[in-house]
């Protein structure tokens, strides 16, 4: 379980439910990006546990269907059966869901379906609407638990209405003239209120798809409510209830609509975040809803028994898949997702007594470094720090391909130089003229007190006391990988006696410009990595990184990737 | 050359290039001195133009690189791809 907020004052949370890490991942950024604080869960099992621990405290879910243990569906089953959960807006991530696996899910009880991959920005405006639905539906349920049971004894009556206000305040009142109030409130909230927006107001689909995007809903309704043309229209509703059911007649004094097509779900709008209200309403609220004429008119009638006892859903998204921005933000997730993780370094830590942190910083949004690291037994750590020449999604790509080819590559993971040259002969035959990349491959002996390694154009490494006394330097000289498939590569030390630690780091660091416009270079980094050891403080990539950046003025300028590597060992 | 060379150069080093090798010249020199910036994507270059020199006939030397550029090339083994000349 993650959690994007310690403080959560204030913040609207989301349950994310997703057992990919870099699913999870990205959702996390998005959302803490969007301003909402959010709670990671791997699996249906894991947040299960999470929301019948605090059922309360999530405004939406996020959730993935295909998981281990507990699937999305299973896990819906379980909230729409439990009270405190059953109006809660589940969003459904699939990445494959037809026109009847979307009608079954909304049936039920998925309020929104988004298509994988995931479009970022249209799952924060999916992750609104959620979160406005949950707000308008706790207003409307404490409203209901307020209202009288007067109503029950309504027999028959006319009422009208301008606003989406009064459309609430109306509909959460004559919900409590059905035994069922809680589902009808929010199938007449649906058919009030499409009755200004879409009857009176003339705000057609496609309108309202635009004004949502532009977060010019409300501002709309307010501004036509004011103008002359629609400041005498009202919506009336006339109720009658007789033996077994009570019938709800809403007129508008808009030109009505083809209401056809609205009343079934619309395969071409399965993906749309809303224009389903009216076909949702009719299949999960009302026992039936009819229009009339040329749309103006609609009849709702609940039978004795009420709407079936389900939640709110109400739409669904289209993927606009042709988003570059998003594929980047995917991309970037997918590339971070290479790397270590915490809890990999900290088994690292405990089996071979090597403390590894690290700080990986893209240029852009995606990045030419990569590094990984690879336990060699109980006291030997083989790790790689590689930068690509290109930039963008070509460094990143491949970046991606030499990850896969190191893990495929078992042989001579304890000899760098063999293990160097056999990867570039490989890496040689794919690489486009003109791209390469700097490399440093190493193995971190605890036993040998040193770090043995083959260089390929890398930054130099940097060995320096705890204490920052000595700080001493190897060598980075050697042909980058991928030019030359025949390459030798020279096999070098650097000691590292116990009280040591050693520092790796990919061109961008050095070539960051200080506030006098000159690059820090590398024995700027050594002085820096001294300084900042003998001052005292943390030991780690980040916190040296950090002193590095800030000695070389207020606001040194980055120009390229920067990956730091920070090797210690787990005792000291 | 002069000052920098970097990724937004290689439209122009094209340019030079394909120019100097459509006239027939099995020798070019790129004289490095008066530069005092490469990054990786200028190597990158140099490189293409090591490839492309050769598809040609015609041989690439780098003369007298200077300060970073020279370290960068000596980091960089360079020195056994291309002839060059201090």
């Amino acid at each position: 379980m993650g959690d994007g907020s310690p403080t959560a004052d204030g913040h609207t949370r989301i349950l994310i439910v997703d057992d990919e890490r870099m699913n999870r991942a990205l959702l996390e950024a998005a959302l803490s990006h969007g301003g909402y604080a959010w709670t990671s869960a791997e699996d249906g099992l894991a947040a299960w546990d999470i929301l019948d621990a605090a059922p309360t405290d999530f405004a939406a879910i996020l959730l993935d269907q295909n998981m281990p243990r507990m699937t999305g569906l299973q896990l819906l089953a379980r909230i729409r059966a439990d009270e405190r959960l059953t109006h809660l807006p589940v969003v459904m991530q699939t990445a494959y869901a037809s026109p009847d696996d979307i009608v079954e899910g909304i049936t039920a009880g998925v309020s929104y379906y988004l298509a994988k991959p995931l479009n970022i920005k249209l799952l924060m405006t999916v992750v609104a609407q959620a979160v406005r639905d949950h707000d308008l539906l706790c207003r409307l349920l404490g409203d209901i638990d307020r209202q009288t049971a007067a109503f029950t004894l309504l027999d028959s009556a006319v009422f009208r209405f301008r606003t989406p206000d009064e459309a609430n305040m109306l509909a959460v009142a004559l919900a409590r003239s059905s035994p069922c109030s809680r589902n009808l409130v929010v199938g007449l909230s649906e058919v009030f209120t499409n009755a200004v927006e879409h009857g009176n107001l003339a705000i057609g689909h496609d309108e309202k798809t635009r004004l949502l995007n532009e977060q010019r809903w409300s501002e709309e309704i307010a501004r036509r409510l004011a103008l002359p043309e629609y400041a005498e229209r009202w919506v009336t509703v006339e109720v009658q209830r007789q033996t077994d059911e009570i019938r709800f007649t809403v007129r508008d004094q808009g030109a009505g609509f083809d209401w056809n097509k609205y009343l079934t779900f619309d395969p071409g709008r399965v993906f749309s975040y809303h224009g389903r209200g009216i076909a949702m309403a009719r299949k999960l609220y009302f026992d039936d809803l009819s229009y009339r004429g040329c749309g103006n008119e609609v009849v709702c009638t609940v039978r004795a028994a009420g709407g079936l006892p389900l939640p709110p859903g109400e739409a669904a998204v289209r993927q606009q898949a042709d988003d570059t921005h998003d594929d980047m933000v995917t991309a970037s997730a997918m590339q971070v997702g290479l790397l270590p993780t915490a809890a990999n370094l900290a088994e690292i830590e405990a089996q071979t007594g090597w403390r590894i942190s690290s700080l990986y910083r893209p240029f852009a949004t995606v990045s030419g470094d990569i590094w990984g690291l690879e336990p060699l037994g109980e006291h030997r750590l083989a790790i790689h720090l590689a930068d690509f020449s290109s930039h963008g999604m070509a460094a990143a790509l491949h970046g991606f391909h030499l990850h896969t080819l190191i893990k495929s590559m078992g042989e001579d993971r304890d000899q760098p130089a063999a293990f160097l040259a056999r990867l570039n002969q490989r890496m040689a035959g794919f690489l486009p003229v003109g791209h390469y990349c700097a490399m440093i491959y190493g193995v971190l002996d605890l036993r040998e007190s040193r770090f043995t390694y083959a260089a390929a154009a890398a930054m130099r490494p940097v060995g320096a006391d705890l204490d920052g006394r000595r700080v001493w330097s190897g060598d980075g000289k050697g042909l980058p990988v991928g030019i030359l498939p025949a390459t030798t590569y020279v096999e070098r030390q650097i000691p590292l006696p116990p009280g040591a630690m050693l520092f790796l780091f990919s061109d961008g660091l050095p070539e960051a410009r200080q506030s006098d416009g000159k690059p820090i270079g590398c024995s700027g980094v050594s002085a820096s990595v001294g300084a900042a050891l003998k001052a005292g403080g943390e030991i780690d990539a980040a916190s040296l990184v950090g002193a590095i950046l800030t000695r070389a003025g207020e606001c040194p300028h980055l120009r390229d990737d920067l990956t730091a590597i920070c090797c210690r060992r787990a005792a000291e | 050359m002069r000052d920098q060379l970097t990724f937004a150069d290689r439209a122009a080093m094209d340019t030079v290039i394909s120019q100097a090798l459509a006239n027939g010249i099995k020798a070019v020199s790129v004289n490095l001195e008066r530069l005092d910036y490469m990054d990786s994507a200028g190597l990158g270059m140099l490189l293409t133009l090591r490839e492309r020199a050769g598809k040609s006939g015609a041989q690439i030397r780098l003369v007298k690189p200077q300060g970073d550029v020279k370290e960068l090339l000596s980091l960089a083994c360079f020195d056994t791809l291309f002839p060059i000349e201090n």
